[in-house]
């Protein structure tokens, strides 16, 4: 092979691009990486130089940021909402994409547009009415209300990406299992549901993210201790810990853990995922 | 397939729960702030028909015409800063320079944190005594440069849209994805024609990604636009209502128990909002959503 001549150009442009990628990469992980050494830093150290190593680590920081703050309380709270809100929202999801992507039938296209249009309205918009809705409904500041507005919420985008994965899958399997004998339920349930699981897993991994960090539905819908999720718990941190920023720190810490450990674990699933193109429309 | 007869009960049951959710979440509340635009109400009283009395109102609000404006900033930074850097990134590493698949991997990292996460962190390093963002300054010698970033007219809003511009990890993924899904040959055929990298980026790249960056414009404008949480947490609006978001606006409206003003605001969202996606599909593409 040829050996390739470095232009001042190429240089150039290779330092460019190298300094390009650096920086995202620092800037992505630096302030988290920051916020964890500092919360193992007393408040004097933190003061005096924010870049300073702690002389002592202070995991005690961690002991009572789980002790002002009620954590972990607020976690099962979220835990709980976020998988009945994303098993519901799937199946669901999963039934209408079903009929929407299989079947030919009048108004099919206008509900699809329907549905996809839903994914662009700006949801932050409707705090009154959903307000009204729940609060009518007496589910105010119960974890049934956020479920059931976070299973409402993910349908759209949720039946957008099974639609793709279920239009994958060949007619001619399901013909051949109507031949057999297999009626719609049956045909949804064991050929075209676990045929389209890897649209199932991406659609429920963002659906959990979604739940997981919601705010705004959260803080408006409740109002007590006992079914805020952990997101509300960080809102009141500032108050709770007052000047005490490293315990803070560490309750942040703490709170992000969780979608941390699932990134890692999951990593290859949500950016396959979202590599499999279901998302570019 | 054709519907069949026995597969029409089927049909109806597996689209009534997300039509009924659907209806319920997405159109009733329209119909219904529509409705409350009009009037006005309390929350708790009956509501008096007031014909636009709110949406006069609300155009008269100098905050409320400063919140749209800082929307417009944020939803064309978000469409034409963030995108385009995602869409660079993108381009970088789909050559699959050496580490691609790390870069790839922390980049998409804060995605996975919330917003009010990452909003609690970035206040502590805006913080003026003992932040991250001051320390640097005085390590590197621009010690003259700190500032209360959060807390000075000048310096919040910048501050409050800036820091997540350059988290770009999503819209890249997605164009990535795109990107590695166009066939070899094409980039073949270019290089026996003479074409460098970057001619092969501008003109085989870019236009078969088409879709893809259209989808990462409409989301990232979109996500401009309904912004809360981070201004909520960073500086709730202030200093001087100089940080102030449409959603802000209509949540403290609600939050006074002004229902009224509060769904015209919406309203006003929501029309901003269908504008700006009709524009975007009718100027770079409609084969998105």
């Amino acid at each position: 092979m040829k050996k390739r001549r470095l232009s001042p150009g190429a240089v150039l442009l290779g330092l460019g691009k190298w300094t390009f990628l650096i920086f995202l990469f620092v800037y992505a992980v630096f302030p988290v990486l920051w916020l964890a050494v500092a919360s193992l830093k007393t408040n004097g150290e933190l003061m005096a130089n924010p870049f300073s190593l702690p002389q002592v680590w202070q995991f005690q920081n961690y002991k009572k940021a789980l002790a002002v703050s009620g954590i972990a309380r607020l976690m099962l709270n979220s835990v709980l909402v976020s998988t009945a809100a994303t098993f519901l929202n799937v199946l669901i999801a999963s039934m209408a994409a079903y009929t929407l992507s299989r079947f030919r039938f009048r108004g099919n296209q206008v509900l699809k547009v329907m549905f996809s249009s839903g994914i662009l309205i700006p949801l932050n918009a409707l705090m009154i009415p959903y307000f009204v809705l729940i609060n009518s409904l007496g589910l105010y500041n119960t974890m049934g209300g956020l479920i059931l507005v976070y299973t409402a919420i993910g349908i759209p985008i949720s039946t957008f990406i099974i639609m793709g994965f279920m239009a994958s899958v060949p007619e001619e399997l399901e013909e051949a299992a109507i031949i057999d004998g297999a009626c719609f339920y049956k045909r949804f349930f064991t050929l075209v549901f676990p045929l389209s699981r890897a649209g199932v897993v991406t659609a429920g991994t963002f659906q959990f993210l979604t739940c997981w960090n919601e705010f705004v539905y959260a803080n408006l819908l409740t109002s007590s201790q006992a079914v805020r999720t952990v997101q509300l718990g960080i809102r009141y941190f500032t108050n709770q810990f007052a000047t005490d920023y490293v315990s803070m720190y560490a309750a942040i810490i703490i709170s992000i853990l969780p979608s941390i450990a699932a990134y890692v674990l999951f990593q290859n699933q949500i950016i396959a995922g979202l590599t499999s193109g279901a998302l570019k429309g | 397939m054709d519907v069949k007869r026995e597969d029409r009960v089927g049909i109806v049951v597996f689209l009534t729960p997300a039509l009924v959710l659907f209806t319920l979440f997405f159109i009733f509340p329209i119909i219904y702030l529509i409705i409350i635009s009009f009037m006005q109400w309390t929350g708790f009283d009956t509501p008096v028909f007031v014909g636009w009395k709110n949406y006069l109102t609300i155009f008269n609000d100098k905050v409320f015409l400063r919140s749209i404006r800082n929307n417009l900033i944020w939803a064309l930074c978000a469409g034409f800063i963030q995108v385009p850097l995602a869409v660079v990134a993108a381009l970088v590493l789909s050559y699959r320079p050496l580490g691609w698949k790390i870069f790839r991997t922390v980049y998409f990292f804060p995605k996975v944190i919330s917003a009010i996460a990452l909003a609690t962190l970035w206040a502590a390093v805006y913080n003026a005594q003992y932040g991250l963002l001051n320390g640097l300054l005085r390590v590197i010698g621009l010690g003259h440069l700190q500032t209360n970033w959060l807390g000075t007219l000048k310096t919040a809003f910048p501050s409050v849209i800036i820091y997540w511009l350059f988290y770009i990890g999503y819209y890249m993924i997605i164009v990535l994805a795109d990107i590695q899904g166009i066939p070899e040959e094409y980039y073949e055929a270019a290089e026996i024609d003479g074409a460098g990298r970057i001619r092969q980026s501008l003109c085989i790249t870019l236009p078969l990604a088409k879709t893809s960056i259209v989808t990462c414009i409409l989301l990232a404008m979109i996500d401009g636009l309904r912004q809360f949480a981070e201004v909520y947490i960073l500086t709730n609006g202030g200093p001087a209502n100089r940080t102030t978001v449409m959603v802000l606006y209509l949540y403290k409206a609600m939050q006074n128990y002004s229902y009224g003003t509060s769904s015209a605001a919406a309203m006003v969202l929501i029309a901003i909002g269908t504008v700006v996606i009709l524009t975007i599909k009718n100027t770079l593409g409609r084969e998105t959503f």
